[in-house]
């Protein structure tokens, strides 16, 4: 896993990725075809509770490292401007029909 | 201005090609990314994972740039990710926060599943130089050609840990060992910079020196997979 841009929160960076990448392999996994849509989207609020249960406190703690490393190294005012600038994500693309894979 | 559009296919399931581009830093092809967090992530209430990441890149200015303008050849990336497990679709925005006046780069790929089961990715790019003093044009022109260089890097990262995926799924019992899995194939010698990558592109087979650059790579690789449990 590659470094934090802060020493300091690599540690913590590195605990939260495994936690992270451990919960998104399971959360890539398609749910089953017959499912409704409202059982698709109950099945998606469980796994973010369960993203929460899981690595919750290991986030927080990182994003409140990561957070006074970006104001310290002085990239939010970039931040901030490229988000007024470009809305990074456009609005979702139409609805496609979820393949089996 | 100039653009960039193209297409690739990928044989595998759009949970793995995910998974990998996640993954995808460190690997050997992407030795100039110094740093990689995630500023903001979330899950929407319709269950897509949206997903900000800060990134520094290292990079090297061509030599015909005027000196002391670019003091460090270093940039800071935002990359602003979605994740729709529903519609099967990945969205990924990237662009460069400084040094925006010589050269913006606007990039975005998308990674959608196909209904034979694999996964398409589109990558488009916007190449923006502000520069002037008669150097726009040339600077647009080698940042398209870096950008087209480097795509294809990007995707042989990609496809590197889309490929040890599929092995470590195949053989989840043999992690514990990596020789064997350091032998389906790392590719030969590579650069430590990209800038110097045509010297070293033509030597494509692995010699001993670099047996254990490759063993360090497959070992934060392999880390990913299986992390240790946590003990608290």
């Amino acid at each position: 896993m590659a470094d934090s841009l802060s020493p300091e929160c690599t540690p913590l960076k590195k605990t939260y990725d495994s936690c992270f990448n451990a919960w998104f392999e399971g959360y890539l996994e398609p749910v089953a075809s017959s499912t409704t849509d409202a059982q698709r989207i109950a099945h998606y609020q469980q796994k973010a509770k369960e993203f929460e249960d899981k690595c919750g406190k290991v986030y927080a703690e990182y994003q409140s490292c990561i957070q006074s490393a970006v104001k310290q190294k002085g990239i939010e005012p970039l931040l901030q401007q490229a988000r007024e600038e470009h809305p990074l994500l456009a609005p979702p693309p139409p609805a496609v029909h979820p393949s089996k894979d | 201005m100039k653009f960039f559009s193209q297409s690739y296919s990928y044989d595998d399931p759009w949970s793995i090609v995910t998974l990998a581009f996640f993954l995808r830093y460190p690997n050997p092809y992407a030795s100039h990314v110094v740093s990689c967090d995630v500023i903001s992530r979330s899950v929407s209430p319709t269950g897509s994972l949206v997903t900000t990441r800060l990134i520094l890149k290292r990079g090297a200015m061509p030599r015909w740039f005027p000196k002391g303008i670019v003091n460090r050849a270093e940039t800071w990336v935002v990359e602003e990710s979605e994740v729709d497990p529903l519609g099967r679709t990945v969205r990924c925005k990237t662009s460069n926060l400084d040094h925006v006046k010589v050269m913006q780069v606007e990039e975005t790929v998308v990674f959608r599943s196909t209904s034979e089961g694999k996964t398409l990715q589109l990558t488009e790019a916007r190449i923006l130089s502000g520069f002037g003093w008669g150097l726009t044009k040339r600077i647009e022109t080698h940042g398209l050609n870096r950008f087209k260089a480097n795509v294809q890097r990007s995707r042989e990262g990609v496809s590197l840990i889309v490929h040890l995926l599929r092995q470590s799924r195949l053989q989840p019992m043999s992690l514990g060992g990596s020789e064997e899995l350091v032998s389906v194939g790392l590719p030969g010698p590579i650069p430590a910079d990209r800038e110097t990558c045509s010297t070293g592109a033509g030597n494509t087979h692995a010699a001993g020196p670099q047996s254990r650059a490759q063993n360090s790579s497959w070992s934060r690789l392999k880390a990913w997979f299986r992390p240790p449990p946590r003990t608290d």
